[in-house]
């Protein structure tokens, strides 16, 4: 556990050291500006005294939770696209001739080394995120007078959209030690595929009368990770403190998570440097 | 004690496609001791990097086996005992010195003030305390290979692969190197040395290794490499033109440059016939030398060999 945890820390260390994600940093800290900037110049009284009227608390909370919903979700998926983008060479820069080597050199595991790379950049991002998401929350809350520690959950939520879709650059940054191809996947999923083969098992399925078509298009739902899905609907009803109602997103995705991330490090403990 | 033992090891590389492979190491079987100074010698491609990424499991062998320290080079374990420092090593650029030692030192399983001490003292050893704290960017290619030094050395290991330590050292450097190297054999640590630098290898090592082509070709002490048993250098005090009626039977005697005669022999009894001979006729000898060959010739001419196919 000492060697991951020291991976770990190397990889928060290199991640802080990168200007991509100094520039992360900005962005959220832009954001997270601009929310505290028109909430001090936005007048809340009349959605205090609305809220008030109604006499419930439940008002309120709908009020604050969509605000944070609001500002959140857009950033959120940006913020995705981005962290994918800035943490996609990680795992190609560990594998140069000269870096591997000395990393191979040392007292521990392959597999401690690629899980420890792995979740290093995960943590990373985890804390880059909760950053962000308990800096709306905290600045709505204050305006408002409204605390709902639920709504940082989201954090976990998005967190765990990234660890889906970093499953997968770690994959073929061990394949090829590139980043390429990784990122390029990754962004395929998430922005394509993700969203159609939800759009599909929504609206479109009912279009589908080939059997065999509608069976692969429905296998295909339940085997790649369903992102559009956690980063959307999941994302909402957690935000709006209505739980989860379907976890089958979350299971699959997760399913496919340790798939992907036992096969990384199959491969990388197979593989000559 | 042995050190490092390999048995019929080999490595095969496939080409891109998989189609073609190219054998990188050949049915290695190689033993060194505990203790030694190990110098790999061979040309690019000789296949001196790939037995130490063998030996330390950054890369599998098609076939074969070996142990490092008595223990199956399977053990990630047994890298506790082991330093190493690769030919392009590459160090984070926004680390300090201090620090890259420190998380190698972390990963080797030290920590707390013994890691700080160990830290001190090795920087100190390879002359880069003031640079304690300055990011590595800023080093040169000789304080790179200094801090790799350290580096190999931090978790005090029992035995050491060097791959080209003295790469882009200065002169001064690699004396200090060379320094550093023999103040760890004498206290009993074993070095694997891999070196293009012949006259350097030959200053230091115990036995050298000569790999062409993935094969060994010769082991030995650098004093067995280099003698060449059968010819000696021959000086008298004056000139004698009629040296060769003095010959014995299978005895060459040529002149040298410098007046003195180069003799070949079959043997050391042959060449005391000749001296025997000599101080009968009271002729004055000033010098009998055995002729060596340096490391650098007897290398060439192995290779040489080796590629012209010839027996070796």
């Amino acid at each position: 556990m000492n060697n991951i945890f020291q991976i770990i820390l190397f990889t928060i260390r290199e991640a802080l050291a990168r200007k991509v994600f100094i520039f992360f940093g900005a962005i959220i800290l832009l954001a997270l500006g601009g929310t505290l900037l028109v909430f001090l110049l936005v007048d809340i009284d009349t959605l205090t005294s609305m809220a008030n009227q109604s006499g419930q608390n439940y008002m309120m909370q709908e009020i604050v939770n969509s605000l944070e919903l609001l500002i959140v979700t857009p950033l959120a998926n940006l913020g995705l696209l981005l962290a994918i983008f800035s943490s996609s060479s990680f795992v190609p820069v560990m594998l140069e001739k000269g870096n591997i080597d000395l990393l191979l050199s040392k007292p521990i595991s392959r597999t401690q080394l690629i899980l420890g790379k792995y979740l290093g950049v995960v943590f990373f991002v985890f804390l880059n995120i909760f950053f962000f998401v308990f800096g709306v929350w905290l600045i709505i809350s204050i305006k408002f007078g409204y605390w709902d520690a639920s709504f940082l959950t989201l954090s976990f939520v998005i967190t765990f959209a990234f660890s889906v879709l970093y499953a997968l650059i770690l994959l073929f940054g061990v394949m090829t030690k590139n980043s390429i191809l990784g990122m390029m996947v990754a962004y395929f999923i998430f922005l394509i595929l993700s969203p159609l083969l939800l759009l599909y098992n929504e609206k479109l399925n009912e279009f589908v009368t080939n059997e065999i078509v509608s069976t692969i298009l429905d296998g295909f739902y339940f085997i790649v990770p369903q992102t559009a899905e956690i980063m959307g609907r999941i994302m909402i009803d957690l935000a709006m403190g209505k739980g989860i109602a379907n976890f089958q997103p979350i299971i699959t995705s997760f399913l496919f998570l340790i798939l992907v991330v036992i096969f990384s490090v199959f491969l990388f403990r197979k593989k000559d440097f | 004690m042995i050190a490092i033992e390999t048995n019929t090891l080999s490595k095969d590389y496939e080409s891109s496609f998989g189609k073609k492979k190219v054998r990188a190491l050949n049915e290695l079987d190689l033993i060194i001791d505990k203790g030694t100074i190990f110098g790999l010698l061979g040309p690019n491609g000789a296949g001196k990097t790939t037995l130490v990424k063998l030996l330390l499991q950054i890369i599998y062998p098609t076939y074969g086996n070996a142990n490092l320290l008595g223990e199956d080079i399977n053990n990630y374990h047994l890298k506790k005992k082991i330093g190493y420092l690769p030919e392009d090593h590459k160090y984070p650029p926004y680390l300090a010195g201090g620090e890259v030692l420190k998380f190698f030192g972390k990963l080797s399983g030290l920590n707390g003030p013994i890691l700080d001490k160990r830290i001190d003292e090795l920087l100190e050893l390879v002359n880069l305390s003031k640079w304690k704290k300055s990011k590595v960017k800023t080093y040169s290619k000789g304080m790179m290979q200094r801090l790799g030094l350290a580096q190999s050395l931090i978790n005090d290991p029992e035995l050491i692969f060097l791959d080209e330590p003295t790469d882009g050292v200065d002169p001064i450097g690699r004396k200090e190197i060379r320094d550093i190297l023999l103040e760890l054999k004498s206290r009993s640590k074993t070095i694997f040395l891999n070196s293009h630098l012949l006259s350097e290898v030959e200053l230091i090592t115990d036995r050298v290794g000569i790999l062409n082509k993935g094969k060994l070709l010769r082991e030995g002490t650098v004093k067995e490499l280099t003698e060449r048993k059968e010819e000696y250098k021959l000086t008298l005090n004056d000139d004698l033109p009629e040296l060769n009626k003095y010959a014995a039977d299978n005895m060459i005697i040529t002149k040298n440059q410098d007046g003195s005669y180069a003799v070949k022999v079959d043997d050391i009894r042959t060449m005391n016939i000749l001296v025997d001979k000599l101080r009968v006729d009271n002729i004055l000898i000033k010098e009998i030398i055995l002729q060596k060959n340096t490391l650098e010739d007897m290398f060439i001419s192995l290779i040489n060999e080796e590629e012209k196919g010839g027996t070796v």
